[in-house]
């Protein structure tokens, strides 16, 4: 109970917060950019494109709490799940875009 | 792959490059010619005075529990009291868009750097890359994409998945949104969808500063009045100590 009265009152600073969050934007959509160029080199199609973008995202959400420490990361963001979900369906289209292009350029001619 | 169609290698570097290329640098460019044409917005000093009475109000009701109880209450009256900030009377302003000129302008720049080039520019694409296969998604699709994803080309028996040109440039059109935003940061003008979103956002309802600021002014002063003070350092000495 004591620890749950501790976490209403967790002071953020907003603009940190904000800072955290928009860099965090930047990695995950390089992260799906260059996923879908690889995924494209490889030459994966169907569901196991889907799959891989599914583990490129979920393994840089590990990778990002790690380097932010198991511990420490609510220092520096508000929510885990968040960080993993938030406009997933805008990356999931820059990863098709990628995936496609590189695709077409590799494997379709 | 299973090869059931063989796409000559010249297209690749004639058409399927150059849409990624053109549709990019379009972006990039409508980017810095909106810049360029945008002017600076004409506030009244009134009006700012009072959008920055609101945020301060906000931020006082906000940030509550970092000041001693005494402060946020002197603070609290200074806003709500009788004759407080947020209680002060302001002539109700009426202002017609249609008739302001520079909201004209601006409407009429925001025309020229988006609807303009998407016409110019499909058209171009459209009449240049006609008819053209140019590149196979790596996922089946149904049916129901045919005429999504081959626009040009009316081929009953070819599998869907197969993308013409044009399709191409919309699907770069649409998907480019998210580099735009790594290349040139965040609010950048270069996003077609985003920008419409706007402007029908605009001839809806006139943005920005609202016009009556009384509404505003009430709804902040209740939110205050409700606001109770809690002190969220009751134990900042264990803390910091």
């Amino acid at each position: 109970m004591a620890n749950k009265i501790k976490n209403e009152f967790v002071a953020y600073s907003e603009p940190a917060i904000r800072n955290n969050l928009s860099i965090v934007e930047y990695c995950r959509t390089s992260v799906a950019a260059v996923s879908g160029c690889t995924a494209g080199v490889l030459g994966l199609t169907g569901l196991y494109g889907a799959l891989f973008f599914v583990i490129a995202v979920t393994s840089f959400w590990f990778m990002l709490i790690f380097k932010a420490g198991i511990d420490s990361w609510k220092k520096y963001f508000i929510s885990r799940k968040s960080l993993l979900l938030n406009g997933i369906f805008g990356h999931f289209f820059t990863y098709i875009l990628c995936w496609t292009f590189i695709y077409g350029m590799v494997h379709v001619y | 792959m299973g090869a059931d169609l063989i796409v000559d290698p010249q297209i690749r570097f004639w058409v399927f490059l150059p849409i990624v290329v053109i549709t990019f640098l379009v972006g990039i460019l409508r980017h810095y010619a909106s810049i360029l044409l945008s002017s600076q917005k004409k506030i009244e000093i009134q009006q700012l005075a009072d959008s920055q009475l609101l945020l301060r109000a906000r931020a006082l009701r906000e940030n509550s529990g970092y000041i001693p109880k005494n402060a946020f209450l002197i603070r609290k009256q200074a806003f709500n009291k009788e004759d407080g900030y947020l209680m002060q009377k302001r002539p109700a302003v009426s202002q017609n868009m249609m008739t302001d000129p520079s909201m004209m302008t601006d409407m009429l720049k925001g025309n020229l750097t988006n609807v303009l080039p998407m016409i110019v520019i499909g058209g171009w694409i459209n009449w240049m890359f006609s008819g053209f296969i140019t590149t196979k998604v790596p996922f089946p699709l149904t049916l129901r994409f045919k005429s999504m994803l081959q626009r040009g080309i009316e081929l009953s028996h070819l599998d869907a998945s197969w993308v013409s040109s044009a399709s191409w440039y919309f699907l770069n059109v649409f998907g480019l949104r998210s580099i735009y935003t790594l290349v040139l940061g965040e609010n950048n003008a270069a996003d077609q969808s985003k920008q419409m979103q706007e402007q029908m956002q605009m001839t809806g309802a006139a943005s920005g500063m609202p016009a009556d600021p009384k509404v505003p002014f009430k709804a902040e002063w209740e939110a205050l009045e409700i606001t109770e003070h809690q002190t969220k350092l009751a134990d900042v000495e264990k803390d910091l100590l």
